[in-house]
């Protein structure tokens, strides 16, 4: 059984918050001395992974760099080119691999990535105000040791339908299931979550898919920047902001739910491979099952080897091409190694189904996904089964909600039956429902390693 | 038979290149240089070959040193590795290449050792055969289809996705009719030419 | 970059064996052959069009004039060449992760063969083995494996749909066109253009 040093691990890291409120902070390093005095400080104050004994605290905080915010705090260059390629290059310099095209170009992304962004950090807070005060303490730790200015904030909270925060997006579904079950973490492993064994059973995923320095699934330690303590107990993130063209969506939706012979809400299933409350289309194809939902045995625990032809949950399905399972055949060996640890957060006001949508509002999902290899992992994912089909008998069909479709020509093809209620249907001409603002690679290490990078004691072999 | 799979051989050939000291230029640097520039895509001198589903031209300079307890060792001559995967017989694919595109064996095999030309096809043919290597064994994926067949089915297959977009919702008088224009037109399509990188842009525009 | 023609890769290999162990590996291929089920997995996986080993044993590289000199080696060399659609990394992942066995079954033969778990040493040795193609053609640059069979598969139901359409009324034809639809449903994706490798 591994044993996880909680103590050390950032607490972002190791667990989902579930806090309604959040703001993510980018900032620049001014200065090499200074810049490690802001880090000290800082490292003084981030939240770790351990239990929290007197339940939740009033607000979190977590740290994450850039390759070129390591480079300003003054890291050795032995220790900076022994980081992975993409890490160094930035999510910017690889927008092609990523499918960042057309309108997602970093062209057109927000002023700030333009910038020095160096630094990501993440508040959590169970109201505004504790928000607002944690916010403006780290922001007032910047002016005080002149170590960093702050370039953008970006508010998030948690979507509240009636008053009660809940886990939907803008699109209004339910998110949030199946992130990854590993070894060493403290709570139940929930079916579906992690892989599957040779008897069709779960079991959690080897650690060193997550986090540096424990053995991952190809039974090796993962590579890891020099030196070693700088690496171990901590991990790489994807962060991109994700705007979200609600009221297209709707209208796309409306419009084919017309046509579609199961009706608008199968239809908006189909698309994702959930109904909006989030039952699964594997388990319930024809209805949403709240009382499934609820159940947390259940409500991941499905695999695809009895779907061979989409009938059921469709071949291109969001959730199905974002995390396969078994439909690759090989009973999931294929996919193990491709999984995703997601954080995201919605961001901007929800306009409730009732009323209209506008694309030009500020709302969409702040997407942070986790993992001890962006290439292997959430690059592979972005690149190979969202905005590219082949590993799913898809051609270069891309994924429906997050694919760039800037052409024109892109499809959805809802898999069906022999008689005319349930037959195959094709949704044409899909437009853009997500646009990528920006976003960048970031390295979120150990507190070791904060108080090694606040010392200036990084020493590569 | 190891160099069968189903109705596809694959031709494995190693002729070793000229060694020559008093050359200006190297025959493996040459033929490096050649190779090189020789025309890709639907341009590539294979179109031609038409039992030529994937093949590649490569220059072995030499076998490799895995590194101690292993012994290093090198190659006399470096090698010019043919390599194709074809449809049918290898007789019919010999004499098919030296009707075809002689010009471009003769640039090519020029370089090698004991190189007959291709003026006498049966020469040529002794020639290759002597240099192949008997493959050990051979793994298609699809093993009965011309290239074709291939190509046809592939233009199918774009043709019908959009037909079948297009007419989505129809009415049973409407699709018949439809279907039926369809297989009209679809049946007198010219093939799509063999090598082509992007489809979208040799072929017809779909609706 | 001339290993790479729209969506296919050439890769070759080359690695040494010592000459007692050629026969050992001529009987893997031989059983691998005979049974078929053996290759299932390389099916199943739909990575690969055409793959070849090719063992040259050390007296066999082709001699055609007394001139060229004689080679005197002494290991056989087993010569791999594949066309395989996907990149370089995902390819070998993929390898890795579902037929090492088989993998291991090929290579073990060859000398410092690290594994093929884990995959790091694993690649280093590709690496190390592999050397690049200077001119590659396929006649369909533009499909996957899984696009040719694909293809394959709509237009043989195409062609028996359309034999079996004359005299059916709209209404029997509209049926028999929905099981057409059925049938290929998973096999209509689009012929585009491949991601970059990485």
């Amino acid at each position: 059984m591994v044993k996880l040093n909680f103590h050390d691990i950032q607490g972002f890291v190791a667990r989902g918050y579930n806090f309604p409120h959040a703001s993510f902070l980018l900032a620049e390093i001014l200065d090499r001395q200074a810049g490690r005095e802001f880090v000290r400080h800082t490292a003084g104050r981030v939240t770790s992974a351990e239990r929290w004994q007197q339940g939740k605290p009033p607000s979190t905080l977590n740290i994450g760099f850039t390759w070129h915010g390591l480079r300003k705090l003054g890291l050795p260059d032995a220790t900076l080119l022994s980081f992975p390629d993409e890490f160094y290059q930035g999510m910017r310099a690889r927008s092609r691999i990523l499918g960042d095209i057309g309108r997602n170009d970093p062209a057109n992304w927000e002023p700030v990535w333009k910038e020095n962004v160096h630094v990501w950090l993440a508040v959590y807070a169970q109201t505004p105000d504790e928000l607002a005060t944690r916010c403006g303490e780290t922001i007032g730790l910047m002016r005080e040791t002149a170590g960093a200015r702050l370039l953008y904030t970006q508010p998030a909270a948690a979507i509240k339908i009636g008053g009660q925060p809940t886990s939907k997006e803008h699109f209004g579904y339910t998110d949030g299931f199946g992130n990854p079950d590993y070894e060493g973490v403290e709570r139940d492993t929930i079916p579906g979550q992690g892989k599957l064994t040779a008897d069709g059973k779960w079991a959690p995923l080897a650690t060193g898919e997550f986090i540096l320095g424990y053995p991952d699934e190809a039974r090796e330690l993962p590579a890891c920047p020099v030196p070693y303590l700088l690496g171990i107990n901590g991990t790489y993130m994807a962060y991109r902001k994700l705007h979200q063209n609600v009221a297209r969506f709707r209208v796309y939706l409306d419009e084919k739910g017309k046509q579609y012979a199961g009706g608008k809400e199968k239809l908006a299933a189909k698309f994702v491979g959930r109904w909006q409350d989030g039952t699964p289309l594997e388990l319930s194809p024809d209805r949403a099952d709240p009382a499934l939902v609820r159940n947390q045995s259940r409500n991941t625990n499905f695999t695809y080897g009895q779907d061979q032809d989409g009938a059921r949950c469709p071949l291109g399905s969001h959730i199905r091409r974002a995390n396969p399972r078994d439909a690759f055949g090989f009973n999931g060996d294929l996919v193990n190694r491709r999984r995703i640890m997601r954080r995201g957060m919605p961001y901007g006001d929800y306009t409730p189904e009732d009323q209209l949508a506008s694309d030009q509002d500020e709302h969409g999902i702040v997407f942070m996904a986790l993992g001890a290899s962006l290439f292997r992992q959430f690059e592979f994912v972005q690149q190979q089964w969202i905005s590219y089909g082949n590993d799913a008998r898809l051609g270069s069909d891309k994924d429906l909600l997050v694919g760039c479709h800037s052409g024109g020509g892109d499809k959805f093809v809802v898999q069906g039956a022999a008689d005319a209620g349930n037959a195959p249907f094709i949704c044409g001409g899909l437009p853009d429902f997500v646009e990528m603002r920006g976003g960048d690679y970031f390295f979120l290490p150990s507190l070791t390693a904060l108080r090694l990078i606040a010392d200036g004691a990084v020493d590569p072999r | 038979m190891a160099n069968q799979n189903g109705n596809m051989y694959g031709l494995t050939i190693l002729s070793p290149i000229i060694d020559d000291p008093k050359s200006k230029v190297s025959h493996d640097s040459a033929l490096r240089l050649y190779l090189q520039n020789m025309p890709r895509h639907a341009y590539s001198p294979f179109t031609k070959v038409s039992g030529t589903h994937f093949c590649r031209l490569v220059v072995m300079d030499d076998v490799v040193f895995v590194g101690s307890p292993a012994a290093e060792e090198h190659l006399k001559s470096k090698y010019l590795v043919f390599n194709s995967n074809l449809y049918g017989g290898l007789d019919a694919y010999l004499a098919e290449m030296a009707r075809k595109i002689p010009d471009v064996v003769d640039d090519i095999w020029s370089h090698c050792v004991g190189y007959p030309g291709v003026a006498d096809p049966s020469a040529f043919a002794a020639y290759m055969k002597k240099c192949q290597i008997e493959t050990t064994f051979f793994f298609a994926d699809v093993n009965d289809k011309t290239v074709e067949q291939t190509l046809r089915a592939l233009q199918m297959k774009v043709e019908f996705t959009a037909f079948i977009e297009r007419n989505q919702g129809a009415s049973p008088a409407g699709l018949l009719r439809e279907f039926a224009a369809f297989w009209e037109r679809v049946r007198e399509l010219p093939l799509p030419p063999a090598g082509v990188k992007d489809l979208a842009k040799s072929h017809a525009a779909i609706a | 970059m001339t290993n790479i023609n729209g969506k296919a890769y050439a890769m070759n290999a080359v690695t040494p064996m010592k000459t007692w162990k050629t026969p050992i590996l001529l009987a893997v291929f031989f059983l691998i052959g005979v049974f078929k089920s053996a290759q299932k997995g390389l099916v199943d996986l739909s990575f690969i069009h055409f793959a070849r080993w090719v063992v040259v044993q050390n007296n066999q590289f082709p001699r055609l004039a007394p001139e060229q000199p004689e080679e005197q080696l002494k290991y056989d060399y087993l010569l791999f060449f594949s066309n395989f659609n996907g990149t370089w990394n995902e390819y070998i992942d993929a390898f890795s992760a579902v037929l090492s066995s088989g993998l291991n079954l090929i290579w073990r033969w060859s000398e410092k063969f690290p594994g093929s778990v884990p995959v790091t040493a694993f690649k280093r040795y590709i690496s190390l083995v592999q050397f690049d193609t200077d001119y590659y053609y396929t006649a369909y640059p533009y499909a996957t494996t899984s696009d040719v069979k694909a293809a394959i598969r709509v237009d043989d139901a195409l062609q028996e749909f359309a034999n079996r359409a004359a005299g059916l009324t709209p209404e029997e034809f509209q049926q028999s066109y929905l099981q057409l639809l059925v049938k290929v449903q998973a096999d209509i994706g689009a012929l585009g253009p491949a991601p970059m490798g990485t």
